[in-house]
């Protein structure tokens, strides 16, 4: 199925929140947005909501307890070994390892989640709008689809009042995203 | 956005009258008993000092990031660095208790002991005192620099544009002066006062730990200020993101704190040299433990696990709760490093109460004063917009 999409370009980060909200207050549906650096701003405006933080919460609960539990195995119950007369379970020790580890294993853990989420693999085919939106500019996407002329006009002139660089149609034979 | 605060008779009243209390517990604890109310003298000395320090420390600081949000509360953090003069009084003032609290000042004790020798050129009596005098000079010059920009801002005419932004590139200049100069004076500060209580122990990270401290708790301090004010009806813009940003600060301040006082911790329990672990050796004993952990957990966990959540960083009831664990906690903190070097007992009594009592009051009549004698928010800042209208960013 062929699909339909407008295409905003925008140069300031003003402008493109401007055009966001006003296409909002229409109540016309934005498909997607491109922003060359994050805008906490964009994320609240689409209500978009992010599971995340949760996420990375429980990734770190889980390696805290892990490394924990390794380090106490290890040193404890398996292979005690002193040294410099601490003892076995010499817990301030086992902190700055727990800490490096946890790090670590949230960070990995975060990006492979975040990957899983949103279908991140290599090798998958994805679909650029406009190729400036990999570059400087704040792109706004949205489907035209099912919208007659008359509205499809109305969207160009909005984005355009609110300074928008460029407009344009484009369509696509298959999304990926 | 006119806007200034008046001291009520009632507040005043209150202040003078915890002035009273604690100058009387002064006097009649250096009469009983001196060598304790000297050790709490010093306690509560610095820690207001470290209040107004790390106010200094956060509004310099937010010259030099230009940062937006804060410019409406910027009076705030400048009028609780007005305390810093009283404080450089309160401090000369320590040459009476000298004997009772610094053992290197005894000079009977230097010629058997060789470390105290070996330390001589640095810590003797009068260059302790030349140092402390170079110490508030500069503090005290380069804030009331600072103040004095920022009050000169308010009387330039809006219009004038480009007087307020070379009057805004001053104070960010300065504040470049005042962070190094800040970061190498308070640290030396820290190793006089505090540090050579413990003549014969040494640890190098005990400085940074003691500039984070005073920085943490003097934001704790400025939030707490700006909540009251806003209790009383001022600053009505505050959302829950200049909520959310105070918060951070405080949860990243005592993460940083936890950081430094674990690192010290674990170095010297690691090493296991005898010279060093008898500093936590004193301070394990029964009853100081308790105050050992308690330290910890009002200083770091608290914080930490209460405004690690987003909803919790933006409610201003539970921040001021944890805010009020920070006021203990610093008190713990200092309690625990200069008791045991001095008086060596663990205990809490009328002398140590009432002159907490008295500097909260002076602090506070100050503080109070100083906010009374400019407008609440600089009307003239070149970020006040972005600070009224304040989002998440």
């Amino acid at each position: 199925m062929k699909r339909v999409f407008k295409i905003g370009i925008f140069d300031e980060e003003e402008r493109f929140i401007s055009s966001i909200e006003s296409l909002q207050k229409k109540e016309f549906k934005i498909y997607d947005v491109f922003t060359p650096y994050p805008v906490h701003e964009v994320f609240h405006l689409l209500k978009r909501k992010s599971r995340l933080p949760t996420a990375a919460y429980f990734f770190g609960l889980f390696a805290i307890i892990g490394v924990l539990a390794f380090l106490y195995y290890t040193s404890v119950i398996d292979w005690p070994i002193v040294y410099g007369g601490k003892p076995f379970n010499s817990f301030p020790s086992f902190i700055v390892v727990t800490i490096v580890i946890t790090i670590f294993t949230v960070t990995i853990a975060s990006l492979a989640a975040f990957s899983a989420r949103s279908k991140l693999i290599p090798g998958r085919e994805n679909t650029i709008f406009d190729s400036r939106a990999t570059d400087d500019k704040f792109v706004i996407v949205v489907n035209t689809d099912l919208l007659d002329n008359s509205k499809s006009e109305q969207i160009t002139t909005l984005m355009k009042e609110n300074g928008a660089v460029e407009v344009y149609d484009k369509d696509f034979e298959n999304i990926y995203a | 956005m006119e806007d200034q605060t008046k001291l009520s008779r009632t507040f005043r009243i209150i202040t003078l009258t915890l002035i009273i209390i604690g100058a009387c517990t002064f006097l009649f604890g250096v009469l009983t008993d001196p060598e304790r109310t000297w050790a709490n003298y010093l306690i509560v000395n610095y820690y207001f000092l470290s209040l107004a320090m790390g106010a200094a420390f956060f509004l310099a600081l937010q010259s030099i990031s230009q940062s937006g949000w804060s410019a409406a509360f910027k009076r705030v953090p400048e009028a609780m660095t007005a305390y810093i003069p009283f404080a450089a009084v309160f401090f000369l003032l320590i040459f009476f208790g000298l004997s009772d609290l610094y053992h290197w000042s005894d000079k009977g004790a230097i010629p058997n002991d060789q470390l105290l020798q070996h330390k001589l050129p640095f810590l003797n009596v009068p260059f302790f005192f030349a140092r402390m005098l170079i110490y508030f000079a500069l503090w005290v010059i380069l804030t009331s620099i600072l103040r004095r920009i920022s009050i000169k801002e308010d009387q330039t005419d809006p219009t004038n544009q480009k007087e307020i932004l070379s009057l805004f590139n001053k104070s960010e200049l300065y504040s470049k002066i005042f962070i190094f100069v800040f970061a190498i004076t308070f640290s030396l500060a820290a190793f006089d006062w505090i540090m050579s209580i413990d003549v014969h122990w040494y640890s190098t990270i005990f400085a940074l730990k003691n500039v984070v401290a005073s920085f943490l708790h003097g934001v704790s301090i400025l939030a707490l200020i700006i909540f009251v004010l806003y209790k009383e009806g001022h600053f009505p813009f505050i959302n829950k993101y200049h909520l959310h940003d105070l918060a951070r600060y405080i949860f990243m301040l005592s993460i940083v704190w936890g950081y430094f006082w674990f690192a010290q911790f674990m170095i010297i329990w690691y090493g296991n040299i005898p010279e060093e672990t008898i500093y936590y050796f004193v301070r394990w004993k029964e009853g100081w433990k308790v105050l050992f952990f308690l330290e910890i957990i009002s200083n770091w966990a608290i914080p930490f696990l209460i405004l690690l959540p987003v909803k919790t960083s933006r409610n201003m009831t539970v921040i001021t709760a944890v805010i009020l664990f920070l006021i203990i906690g610093q008190y713990l903190d200092l309690f625990g490093q200069v008791i045991p070097g001095t008086t060596g007992s663990l205990r809490f009594g009328w002398i140590e109460a009432g002159l907490f009592l008295g500097y909260a009051g002076l602090f506070s009549l100050v503080v109070g004063v100083s906010l009374s004698k400019a407008k609440l928010i600089p009307p003239n800042h070149p970020y006040l917009d972005e600070s009224i209208n304040h989002l998440f960013k």
